[in-house]
C-alpha cells in the first residue's frame, strides 16, 4: 500500500484553554506566576517553602497528613484550576505527569530495602506508585472519570500536552492536565539535579458546542499543536526572574512556563518543544 | 472503533514467547516457583524469568530494560517494526509503554552499592534509567523508533491503558503505527511492598477459589503493534473494538466495595464497541487471587454478564505481572479469540461461595467473536479492553 500525500503533512489538533492553577517556590497562584512572567524585576514571594509545600484543602485532613509533597503540589494546582473554571472536578478526565517521580519515596524504599529487615510502611508503599497524585485527586474529589498518569522524563511537558490534547479531541471531553515535580532526593541529585517544587494545572476543552460556555476570562483561546519530525531544544524563556530560570532549566514540569509565555503573548507567537531526540511538538495560539 | 493488531509477543515465566505460552496454556503448565529472588527471604511463589539475569545493556542496564530487550527478541516483533520503519519512516511510528516499576530494580541495586560518601557509584549514574519514563526511552532506543514515545504508569492498569492511548494516536493521524507494550520486573520494592500490605500468598495463587489467600508476583514483557485498518494489507483478523478507563474514587490500595469503577470501565468498553454483554464470549479477569479483588470483580461479572460468558484468571501461569499484566492478559484473550481455546482458571478447586459466574479450572474449546480483559490498579485506576474478530 502506498503512502498518501495526506500523511506527509503533519496533522494539527487543537483545544480551547479554559483555566490554570500554579504553585511553586515563590508563587502560590496563577496570578502570582503571571506577575513573575510579565513584570521585569518582580521578586519572589517570601514565605513559601519547597520542603513544606501547599496544604490543599480538598484533601481530607487525615489523608493530607499522609500525602507526599508531590501529591499535595499536584492536587493544589488541580483544585485551583477547577475553581477558576467553576467546573465540578467530577466532570474532568485527568492526565497527571511528573518527570522524575517521587524520588523522596524512592529514596525511602531503597534505603529500607538495603537493610536486613526490608520492612516497608504499607502507606508509603501505596503512595510510591507514580499515579499517587491521580489517585489522591480522584479520591478527594469523587471523580470517577479516566485518570492517566504518564512520564516523559525531560520532555514530560511536551509529551503530556500532546497526549492530553489528542485525548480531548478524540474523546470530545474536557481534560485537566497537571505537571508537577518536587526536589530530588540527595542521592539521586547527582544525576537529576532539581531542587525546586513546581506544579501547574490547565483545563482544556474540545471545540464543541457542548462546551461553548467554557472560556478563559470570557475569551475563546485556542491552542493548536502539530507533531513535527525534527529534533529541537527547549526554547529560552523571554522575560523572567533568574530563580524561575533555574527552575525552568532543572525542573521538567517547569518547562510549561514557555507555554505560559505563549499564552500571555510574551515573545514569539509559536513555540517548538522537543519530544525525545527526533520529534517535536509545534504549538501556537489562535 | 477499529484498530488492528498486526503482530504481538509475550514473555513471561510461563514461556519466553507467545508460541510457548500457547503450549503452556494448552497443557496447563505454570511458570511459578518458590521465591528464589536474590536478597528476598519472603516465603511466597514468584513468576521469575531466569533468562533475564545474564543480559548486559551497558549504560541502559537494569533488570526491567533487560526484560524489555528479551521480549523484543522473541518471534517476529522486531522484524515487523523494521519493515514498518522502512515503509513509513521511523518518525511516523510511536511507542507507548506501560510499567509500574520502570527501572526501580536498578535504583535498589544502586542504593545497596553506594560509595563511602553515600553517593551513587559511577556505573549507576544512569539518569535515563532511574526515572519513570525509562521503559519507553529504552524501547525507542532499542528499536530505532523515532516518533513520540510516552510511558504510562498507572500501576496494574498501565499496559492496558497503552492500547487506549495507542488507538487515540492512530485515530488522530499523528503516527501510522504504534508499538504498545508493558514491562515490569520482580524487585524488592514490589515483593516487600505487597508483603507490607499482607497481600502475598505463601502458596501458588488460586484466583476466585474459596480458599485463596493472596497473590504471587511475577515479571513479564508484552508487545503489540497497532495500525489503522486501511493501512494493513494483512493483519491478524483482530481489532481493538473498545476501551474503558475509569477511577474508583475510593482508596489508594483497596478496590471500591461495590466495584463502582470496574463496572464503569467494563460498561464503557461495551458501549464504545457497540457489543452487548451477552455477545462477549470470554473475559480474562483481573483475578489477582486477593480476597477483595476476586470477590468484588466476580460479583460484578455475575451481575453484568450472562452465564454464557466464560471467565478466567490466568495469573496462576505467571503470577501478577503488575504493569505488564494488562498487555499479557489482553494477548491471552486475543489468543483465545483467534484459536477458540479459552484458558481455565488454573488452581481453582472450589469457587468462592459468594460468586456465581461461569468459571472452571479446565480449558474450554469454543468459537468466540468478542473477548474482554480487565486490569485494575492502585489508586483505583481501571481499564477494560474489548477485542473482536475483524475481516482481514
Amino acid at each position: 500500500m502506498s503512502k498518501t500525500s495526506l500523511k506527509t503533512e503533519p496533522k494539527s489538533f487543537s483545544c480551547k484553554v479554559i483555566s490554570f492553577g500554579a504553585w511553586g517556590d515563590g508563587f502560590e497562584s496563577w496570578n502570582e506566576l503571571v506577575e513573575l512572567i510579565e513584570k521585569k524585576g518582580a521578586t519572589l514571594k517570601e514565605g513559601t517553602s519547597s520542603s513544606k509545600g501547599p496544604k490543599p484543602e480538598v484533601i481530607p485532613a487525615n489523608e493530607r497528613r499522609r500525602s507526599p509533597l508531590p501529591v499535595r503540589l499536584a492536587v493544589e494546582t488541580s483544585w485551583q484550576a477547577t475553581q477558576a473554571a467553576n467546573i465540578d472536578p467530577k466532570e474532568l478526565t485527568c492526565v497527571f505527569v511528573s518527570g522524575f517521580g517521587d524520588t523522596q519515596l524512592t529514596d525511602y524504599m531503597c534505603k529500607v530495602l538495603a537493610t536486613e529487615s526490608k520492612e516497608l510502611s504499607p502507606t508509603k508503599f501505596h503512595n510510591s506508585v507514580h499515579n499517587a497524585a491521580a489517585g489522591y485527586w480522584t479520591i478527594s474529589t469523587g471523580c470517577e472519570k479516566a485518570a492517566n498518569s504518564v512520564a516523559g522524563f525531560q520532555d514530560s511537558v511536551s509529551l503530556t500536552l500532546m497526549e492530553a490534547m489528542i485525548q480531548c479531541q478524540q474523546e470530545k471531553k474536557p481534560i485537566l492536565l497537571t505537571f508537577f515535580d518536587a526536589p530530588v532526593s540527595t542521592v539521586l541529585t547527582d544525576i537529576m539535579g532539581n531542587g525546586s517544587s513546581f506544579s501547574f494545572s490547565m483545563i482544556i476543552a474540545p471545540d464543541d458546542t457542548l462546551y461553548a460556555g467554557l472560556k478563559l476570562n470570557d475569551k475563546e483561546v485556542f491552542l493548536t499543536a502539530k507533531v513535527i519530525a525534527e529534533s529541537s531544544c527547549w526554547p529560552d524563556l523571554v522575560n523572567v526572574h533568574s530563580d524561575i530560570e533555574d527552575c525552568y532549566t532543572n525542573n521538567p514540569s517547569a518547562r510549561i512556563l514557555s507555554l505560559v509565555e505563549l499564552l500571555r503573548g510574551v515573545g514569539d507567537k509559536s513555540r517548538t518543544f522537543p519530544m525525545g531526540q527526533h520529534s517535536s511538538l509545534g504549538l501556537s495560539i489562535v | 472503533m477499529d484498530i488492528r493488531l498486526v503482530d504481538y509477543e509475550s514473555t513471561t515465566a510461563a514461556a519466553l514467547d507467545i508460541i510457548g505460552l500457547r503450549k503452556a496454556i494448552a497443557n496447563q503448565t505454570s511458570g511459578l516457583r518458590p521465591n528464589d529472588f536474590p536478597r528476598s527471604p519472603l516465603k511466597t511463589w514468584i513468576g521469575r524469568i531466569p533468562e533475564v539475569d545474564d543480559i548486559q545493556l551497558g549504560e541502559w542496564q537494569s533488570r526491567n530494560n533487560a526484560l524489555a530487550a528479551l521480549g523484543l527478541e522473541q518471534g517476529t516483533i522486531k522484524s515487523t517494526i523494521d519493515s514498518l520503519i522502512k515503509r513509513f519512516s521511523a518518525t511516523r511510528i510511536g511507542v507507548v509503554m506501560g510499567s509500574s516499576t520502570s527501572s526501580i530494580d536498578r535504583t535498589e541495586t544502586a542504593y545497596s552499592h553506594l560509595d563511602s560518601e553515600g553517593r551513587l557509584k559511577p556505573e549507576y549514574r544512569q539518569p535515563q534509567v532511574h526515572n519513570p519514563h525509562a521503559p519507553s526511552l529504552f524501547v525507542a532506543h532499542y528499536t530505532g523508533i523515532k516518533g513520540p514515545a510516552l510511558t504510562i504508569n498507572t500501576a496494574c492498569s498501565s499496559s492496558a491503558k497503552v492500547f487506549a492511548t495507542g488507538a487515540r494516536w492512530l485515530n488522530s493521524g499523528i503516527v501510522d503505527a504504534v508499538l504498545v507494550g508493558g514491562v515490569d520486573t520482580l524487585c524488592l520494592s514490589v515483593l516487600h511492598g505487597f508483603d507490607s500490605l499482607q497481600l502475598v500468598s505463601t502458596e501458588p495463587c488460586k484466583p476466585f477459589d474459596q480458599h485463596r489467600d493472596g497473590i504471587n508476583l511475577g515479571e513479564a514483557a508484552g508487545y503489540a503493534i497497532l495500525m489503522r485498518p486501511e493501512d494493513t494489507a494483512t493483519d491478524l483478523g483482530v481489532k481493538l473494538a473498545g476501551y474503558g478507563e475509569s477511577s474508583d474514587a475510593y482508596h489508594m490500595s483497596h478496590p471500591h466495595p461495590d466495584g463502582l469503577g470496574a463496572r464503569l470501565s467494563m460498561q464503557q468498553a461495551l458501549d464504545m464497541s457497540g457489543v452487548p454483554a451477552e455477545m462477549v464470549g470470554y473475559i480474562n479477569l483481573h483475578g489477582t487471587s486477593s480476597r477483595a479483588n476476586d470477590l468484588i470483580e466476580g460479583q460484578l461479572i455475575g451481575n453484568m454478564f450472562p452465564r454464557s460468558t466464560r471467565c478466567s484468571s490466568t495469573k496462576a501461569w505467571m503470577g501478577h505481572t503488575l504493569g505488564a499484566a494488562g498487555i499479557t492478559e489482553s494477548l491471552i484473550a486475543v489468543e483465545a479469540l483467534r484459536r477458540g481455546l479459552m484458558p481455565g482458571s488454573m488452581n481453582l478447586d472450589q469457587l468462592d461461595e459468594h460468586l456465581d459466574l461461569t468459571i472452571s479450572a479446565e480449558n474450554i474449546q469454543g468459537d468466540l467473536a468478542h473477548v474482554m480483559s480487565n486490569s485494575f490498579g492502585f489508586g483505583g485506576n481501571n481499564c477494560t479492553l474489548l477485542f473482536s474478530k475483524a475481516e482481514q
